[in-house]
């Protein structure tokens, strides 16, 4: 089964240094791309509110060669111990 | 200024304006979430007004009736919602994670053990079970402490005190013919020491699942505890079989189950974009509009202590989850 996406959106920062959404969606693109809830509205809602509850920071943010907006976050502490303890190790990104 | 000082100063421009519209939607659901919670209240208490509900035998029956198909319906609309936006797998992938099963103990906190508490007061001492339910937030501040390892601070401490005098004050004159008014207030002591503790559990499972999902969970578990394993116990499945073939309550419960729906989903989303506290602080403002409604719509009788104790109560409550300062500063 695979895991909630906001869940996923975690696991996946876990692997990496930083992400955009646009490049979490990319990665998760192959899972979740076919549901109806795969939007960029959603998967900035589910960083934001990670962001909220402390296991993600906001790294950087700039704009694209398009002038929009792109935020780069990176896992903290919390958000790896979380990890750690509640997503099993078969779902870890190389 | 450069080119690329520009881009910067523009990127920072988005920034901003992302982080503040994530910010007032932080705001206005959490305020939204107490609207819609006092209006649950009322039409909860409307509901029960309608036979077999009035005057039905026992102390839990009716209760719990109007608790279980409240929360099944509100599962339900919130399940068709889900399901529109398609997230009806995700329920099944929360259930399975540590943190879903959290969600899980929560729900039976919040739902058959507190929400039942709450409407056993509601039906025993009326509206003045409201704003003592209310004091789940300086509950909630002390289980933070011990569970969650947060400090209590100076404001805190102070807030819980406003909050404590508020619930003497209401408590100073009972009100004439009821008997069990004593009885209705200590199940609403309960209902807010167990709401506190669901807040605790979803505060530590909510944190990796889309609240929507969440909320969803909540109340369909919480609807089919109540109803197929507390009724029976208490020996109340006569009294849901002739609620649902009366018919007008259940379309009253229907709809209290929607707004109910609608403020908790609020509530986590507030909860998960501005934090619990200021999520909370305004969430328990619902003490202030289901003691308003119930005097504009049920006849509830204005008495001074329950009008200064609704507001002691509420600023207490205010005082204990957030420093009020910071609603002026942020909120510009």
């Amino acid at each position: 089964m695979l895991l909630p996406a906001r869940t996923a959106v975690l696991n996946y920062l876990y692997g990496v240094k930083n992400a955009d959404v646009d490049q979490i969606m990319e990665a998760l693109k192959p899972e979740y791309g076919n549901e109806r809830q795969f939007t960029k509205d959603r998967y900035i809602d589910h960083v934001m509110s990670l962001e909220a509850n402390g296991m993600v920071n906001l790294s950087s943010h700039d704009l694209d060669k398009n002038g929009v907006l792109r935020m780069f976050y990176e896992i903290n502490d919390d958000g790896k111990t979380a990890v750690d303890k509640y997503v099993d190790k078969k779902y870890r990104h190389k | 200024m450069s080119n690329q000082g520009m881009t910067a100063a523009s990127a920072d421009k988005q920034m901003a304006a992302i982080n503040k519209k994530f910010r007032v939607t932080g705001i206005s659901t959490g305020a939204f979430s107490g609207l819609t919670y006092g209006i649950y209240t009322v039409l909860v208490l409307l509901a029960g007004r309608y036979a077999p509900l009035a005057g039905a035998a026992g102390l839990l029956a009716g209760p719990y009736v109007c608790s279980g198909l409240n929360d099944l319906f509100a599962g339900i609309w919130l399940t068709i919602y889900n399901a529109k936006s398609g997230r009806i797998r995700e329920m099944g992938r929360s259930l399975n994670t540590f943190p879903g099963k959290m969600i899980v103990l929560g729900s039976i906190l919040g739902g058959p053990i507190a929400n039942g508490a709450y409407l056993v007061g509601l039906a025993l001492a009326g509206a003045y079970a409201i704003p003592i339910s209310a004091l789940c937030a300086l509950f909630g501040a002390i289980f933070a402490r011990i569970f969650l390892k947060q400090k209590i601070t100076k404001r805190v401490t102070a807030g819980m005190l406003v909050c404590v005098v508020g619930a003497i004050i209401i408590n100073w004159a009972k009100p004439e013919g009821s008997p069990n008014f004593t009885l209705g207030i200590i199940c609403a002591f309960i209902a807010a020491i167990s709401w506190a503790l669901e807040g605790v559990c979803s505060t530590y499972g909510g944190a990796m699942i889309d609240t929507d999902v969440a909320v969803n969970l909540r109340q369909l578990i919480s609807g089919i505890v109540d109803l197929f394993i507390i009724l029976p116990i208490v020996g109340g499945l006569g009294l849901l079989g002739g609620t649902l073939s009366a018919g007008v309550p259940v379309i009253w419960l229907a709809v209290a189950g929607l707004s109910a729906a609608v403020s908790f989903v609020c509530w986590y989303k507030s909860n998960s974009t501005v934090g619990c506290a200021v999520g909370m602080s305004l969430n328990v403002t619902y003490a202030f509009w289901g003691v308003f409604f119930c005097i504009l719509f049920l006849g509830q009788a204005i008495t001074p202590t329950i009008v200064i104790g609704s507001i002691v109560i509420v600023l207490g409550a205010i005082l204990v989850t957030m420093n009020p300062l910071d609603l002026i500063k942020k909120g510009e």
